[in-house]
């Protein structure tokens, strides 16, 4: 059978996470082309329904990623999307997707390193889940 | 019409002479840009990558040249050149001499029939680029015409014809034009030294013997083989390449220069790394050296990296020569190590000759027209605290015309340049914004999305990993998409002006750019929608490059396939774009200046006789900084009386307010309009001043690592407490019959892995003065690597002249110190010998070099919200090209706390940092951008989730009892969007709506 390929949203605030991902560029730090990002200005603008819906069309895991902690730009936006995401996660539980499939991480806009170590360990974490349950339903519900 | 008085003229159109053209042109100021070349760009055009990030380099510059040629200050004059400069510093006429271009610009197409027409024909230096009788120099030139070489062309006649425009003129000829300038900048740069003077190397007999520069067009996607890495002399791929470093530069033979180029190691290293990157183990990388010079901020460990990562090999040697083997074609290198006094022969398939930098013969003639000083190496002579100032008034220099150097500095020299120049220019008028050059907005409202999709190549950048033509066919297919194509550099001057060619053809409404980061070019794209009559929130960027094809290039299936989704993204993203308008406040004057130190003093003082108030506030009781505790530079001048007389001048300025005993305690507002918060003298009382822009010149620390007994034993000290020493206690340090000195304590180590780059000159400097006070004193200096760069080598050669005996060390067996009494036991292993020797030394003097002040910059980073890099020290918002710039704006930052600094390059960056905050507060209006939040009255349920959300304490509940969020006020975070439960604020270009159907384009596939 061939590998579970997972889709992977990263929501990136423009001022560390997304920097730090253009950092992995710049120093050519390969990690698995799985994770797809998008640009938000903090982290703290990720509203519990962005996650959702990214699980709903179809990813399989979601990453927040912030500023290091006390670090944030607007002071405590990731503070704010940390506790949004572990807010989120006994309702994820409850509709039967796994909590982990959604995390906040944090780093510096320097830490181009961290976020390729990041994302391919992510990539491998919810590659071993295996897809999105919320995927399966969505294809039965297709095919009937 | 340029104001005569308000104009600069900058001499040199290379990356040092745009960048002082783009400083003045932002502050205002008008400027004429000459360069003798067809076109601007210079040196760093022709290179394939840049270090330390191994950026493409035109990707790099491009945007700076359209920039260039397309900025109303600047006027672009190429083929041109000073036959004379008369008058003075505020008042100068200069002559100007325009070589003919034998095209007519307003005429030519740039259609490249005449250049299809006359092949090639004539060798182009650097060898390996051919030229046509017609040429454009890269295929981003600016001026976007092509030149031709009359002399070249055998039938004029069939030429002029073969033009469907019209455009060849074989009768132009010189022209003469005067001109009235306030200053001059010269940023003429140098040329690289051409190793076929030297026969032993086989440079010019033997075709794969390379120079660095050629090498560089070789992997260039714009050169001569496509980026291809062949062999010149067969056309296959290399297997064994060497690099040979100082190639003329260091040396005392025939066509030898004693000097240090600065550059070299560095480029090696990045032509070896990405030749590695390239082709893997495919590939072996060899760099024969006498010094490993990696001394900039963040090179050693780009260093590092090329050996463990990349496997780069180091040997250090210097080879005599190299012996082709005629029947197998390969190159012979024979060399020694230190491990074995046999000859090693190696053979390898290519030989790259790293060459430094040489001064032209018309740059000499230059200097003799504008009546300038040079030195006795014919660099530019500048005065000795004032680094960029030639020996005329109202004339300066950057770049490596003043002395050989990298990138980095010399956009440091530029800025400063720009900032000296502008202060013999007329006062600035009050400035208008711009927009009446600008076409008007088009309404695009209720339009049906018209989406252009422009994908770029960036050379090998994103076109060596996907097939751009491909993503490009299958984004035309995507809703809304009436136009999709690839766009090759998309930054440049020709695919922007296709691009907006393409807006206005097609009607398009929306643009999306597949590319690089929106961080770096988003605003480049932002103007080019403007200036085609759109609204600049109507473009997306997709991120292909950074977030793509860098990091996956070994996934290429893959790789498509994500720049797919992305761009996929983008599409549904901007189809649901609106047009904005920008916010703007009034701009605060005032500077804020931290660091009352050497930088901070320059910084203060220039800004302020610029007509700027000025905040000067230091953490200690008095002005001086580190400076105060050294004694004298390398070249022997007397730093006490400069720091006297510039504490003098800083204390009596009238614009200046010194505020000493200050700490920073809470910074808010915006870039042109904040407020930061000192706890000020022994009585902590706390003041608030108001300001618009923010210097950060808070210096470094002196590296006390606690080793070789430093602290315990008398007879230990550092370097700087030495330079004192020498003057206060002459007949003590005379007395001294063995004086040991240990480099790189402290740096270049784990803990502190960068490169202090003063502490060799510091060793040097000392060594040189103590043997003054006593020729008979035995000098050790136990080294790694002598990083004596630029002509601080000249005083290297002289110490070793004078007996100072260096012996290198390894860090596995460092020097061990033992107490003997009054005196000390320093054992080291002499790399030679192979043996442990012992000197018994009347002093130690450590190299302990420089460190990240951590406690003050991690304090400074989360008041002003500023990134640091790895090593703890201000992240630059572009490491190459804006150095002084932090990644914050409104905040520049100056001296060794960017990275160690010599004085004279604290001045430079002090002076470059002034001229960027004049740049910025040329402006009467702070631009806020549109995003910002806002509250739907009707959804507002006034619960005051929001109130407490918001950071900034901005939404209030207004009289009418909903919440309110002052626009002005407003940072665009938006977290108060997130937090509101009645979904009553979105925070404009971020609404929960385009994020959904961005996330929708994004997954629709998986979906």
């Amino acid at each position: 059978m061939e590998q579970f390929e997972p889709t992977i949203v990263a929501f990136c605030c423009h001022y560390c996470a997304y920097t730090a991902a253009d950092m992995a560029g710049s120093m050519r730090l390969e990690y698995p082309p799985n994770v797809k990002i998008i640009r938000v200005p903090c982290s703290g603008r990720v509203d519990a329904i962005h996650i959702m819906k990214a699980l709903e069309k179809g990813a399989d895991g979601v990453l927040v990623a912030g500023c290091l902690e006390g670090d944030c730009h607007f002071k405590n936006g990731n503070v704010k999307a940390l506790q949004r995401v572990t807010a989120l996660h006994p309702f994820l539980e409850e509709i039967g997707i796994e909590a982990e499939r959604v995390q906040m991480v944090n780093m510096s806009a320097g830490m181009g390193g961290r976020f390729a170590q990041i994302a391919t360990e992510f990539t491998e974490k919810i590659r071993e889940l295996g897809p999105n349950p919320a995927k399966a339903g969505a294809s039965r519900l297709a095919a009937s | 019409m340029p104001n005569q008085n308000n104009t600069v003229l900058v001499i040199g159109g290379g990356v040092g002479g745009m960048k002082a053209a783009m400083d003045l042109s932002e502050a205002g100021r008008d400027v004429v840009l000459i360069d003798q070349a067809t076109t601007i760009g210079g040196l760093m055009t022709r290179l394939d990558r840049t270090f330390p990030t191994n950026n493409c380099d035109l990707c790099t510059i491009s945007p700076n040249l359209s920039e260039n040629a397309r900025d109303k200050h600047i006027e672009v004059l190429p083929l041109t050149q000073v036959s004379g400069l008369k008058g003075q510093a505020g008042d100068f006429t200069v002559t100007l001499a325009r070589a003919p271009r034998y095209i007519d610009m307003e005429k030519c197409t740039a259609c490249g029939d005449c250049h299809k027409a006359f092949p090639e024909c004539v060798r182009f230096e650097p060898g390996l680029d051919h030229r046509a009788p017609t040429c454009m120099r890269y295929p981003q030139a600016t001026p976007q015409a092509f030149s031709i070489d009359m002399e070249k062309c055998d039938d004029v006649a069939a030429l002029v014809n073969v033009c469907p425009a019209g455009a060849i003129n074989p009768d132009d000829g010189e022209r003469v034009e005067k001109r009235q300038a306030g200053a001059v900048v010269l940023a003429i740069g140098a040329e690289l030294f051409d190793p076929s003077r030297l026969e032993n190397f086989g440079y010019g007999v033997y075709p794969d013997v390379v120079t660095g520069l050629e090498y560089e067009r070789i992997m260039s996607a714009s050169g001569p083989t496509g980026g291809e890495l062949v062999r010149p002399s067969n056309g296959k791929p290399p297997q064994r390449v060497a690099w040979i470093q100082c190639v003329g530069s260091r040396g005392i033979n025939r066509e030898d220069v004693p000097y240090c180029s600065g550059v070299c190691c560095m480029y090696a290293l990045k032509e070896a790394i990405v030749t590695k990157e390239r082709f893997r183990d495919d590939i072996e990388a060899t760099i024969f050296y006498m010094d490993m010079r990696t001394y900039g901020k963040d090179y050693e460990i780009y260093c590092d990296r090329a050996r463990k990562t990349y496997g780069v090999r180091l040997e250090r040697c210097r080879p005599h020569s190299v012996i082709s083997d005629a029947a197998s074609g390969q190159l012979a290198i024979s060399y020694a190590t230190d491990a074995s006094s046999e000859l090693t022969t190696e053979q390898f398939d290519m030989v790259v000759l790293s060459t430094g930098f040489r001064i032209t013969e018309t740059a000499c003639q230059l200097a003799r027209v504008l009546g300038i000083e040079l030195n006795e190496y014919n660099f530019a002579r500048t005065q000795r605290f004032s680094p960029v100032a030639t020996s005329r008034p109202g004339v300066y220099v950057c770049g490596v015309f003043e002395s050989p150097k990298d990138i980095p500095e010399t956009m440091m020299q530029a800025s400063a340049a720009a900032c000296l120049a502008s202060k013999n220019l007329a006062p600035l008028a009050a400035s208008g914004n711009g927009e009446a050059m600008l076409p008007p907005e088009r309404d695009v409202s209720g339009e049906a999305p018209r989406i252009g999709v422009f994908v770029c190549d960036c050379g090998q950048n994103i076109g060596g990993v996907i097939d751009v033509e491909a993503v490009a066919a299958y984004a035309g297919k995507l809703p809304g998409v009436v136009l999709s194509q690839s766009a090759g550099h998309g930054c440049s001057r020709e695919a922007l002006e296709k691009i907006k060619a393409a807006i206005v053809k097609e009607k398009l409404n929306r643009v999306v750019i597949g590319g690089c980061s929106p961080r770096t070019h988003e605003n480049l794209f932002q103007n080019t929608l403007r200036e085609a009559g759109l609204n600049k929130y109507l473009v997306e960027m997709a991120n292909i490059r950074d977030q793509d094809t860098w990091v996956h290039k070994n996934y290429p299936g893959m790789a498509v396939a994500k720049s797919k989704d992305l761009i996929r993204m983008a599409v549904s993203g901007v189809a649901q774009a609106q047009a904005l308008s920008d916010n703007t406040l009034p701009m605060n004057k005032d500077v804020l200046v931290l660091g009352g130190g050497v930088s901070g003093m320059n910084s203060a003082l220039e800004l302020a006789d610029q007509g700027h108030r000025v905040y000067l506030a230091e953490q200690a009781g008095h002005l001086g900084g580190i400076a105060m505790a050294v004694r004298k530079t390398l070249e022997g001048d007397d730093v006490q009386s400069y720091m006297a007389d510039l504490v003098e001048k800083v204390s009596q300025h009238a614009l200046i307010e010194v505020i000493t005993q200050a700490i920073v305690v809470d910074h808010s507002g915006m870039p042109g309009m904040c407020k930061t918060g000192f706890q000020i003298g022994p009585r902590m009382y706390y003041r608030q001043i108001e300001h618009g822009a923010t210097v950060l010149a808070t210096g470094a620390t002196h590296n006390v690592p606690r080793m070789y007994r430093l602290g315990e034993h008398a007879a230990v000290t550092t370097q700087i407490e030495l330079d004192s020493l020498i003057e206060d206690e002459p007949e003590r340090v005379k007395a001294w019959g063995q004086l040991v000195m240990i480099q790189c304590v402290g740096s270049r180590v784990p803990e502190n892995p960068n490169c202090s780059r003063i502490c060799c000159q510091s060793a040097i400097k000392n060594a040189l003065r103590v043997l003054d006070l006593n020729p008979e004193m035995r000098v050790f200096v136990l080294y790694r690597d002598m990083r004596t760069y630029g002509f601080s080598e000249n005083y290297y050669a002289e110490a070793r002249r004078r007996g100072v005996i260096f012996v290198r060390y390894e860090t596995d067996t460092p020097p061990e110190v033992t107490p003997d009494g009054d005196q000390l036991e320093i054992a080291f292993t002499d790399p030679i010998l192979g043996r442990r020797l012992a000197i018994t030394a009347d002093c130690l003097a450590l190299s302990t070099g420089m460190a990240v002040n951590e406690e003050a910059t991690e304090d400074l980073a989360r008041i002003f919200h500023l990134t640091r890099g790895l090593d703890g020290s201000f992240l630059e918002e572009h490491v190459k090209l804006r150095p002084t710039d932090l990644a914050v704006p409104g905040f520049f930052v100056a001296g060794s706390v960017h990275a160690p600094k010599n004085i004279k390059e604290c001045i430079a960056q002090a002076q470059a940092a002034a001229g960027r905050v004049l740049a910025m507060l040329s402006k009467d209006t702070i631009n806020l951008g549109a995003m910002v939040a806002r509250v739907d009255p009707e959804k507002c349920a006034t619960c005051l989730a929001c109130v407490r959300a918001c950071p900034y304490g901005v939404p209030f509940i207004n009289e009418d009892r909903y919440s309110e969020i002052d626009p002005a006020k407003c940072h665009g975070c938006g977290i108060c969007a997130s937090e509101c439960p009645a979904k009553a604020i979105e925070l404009t270009r971020f609404e929960d709506a385009p994020i959904m159907t961005r996330l929708e384009g994004l997954l629709e596939r998986s979906a």
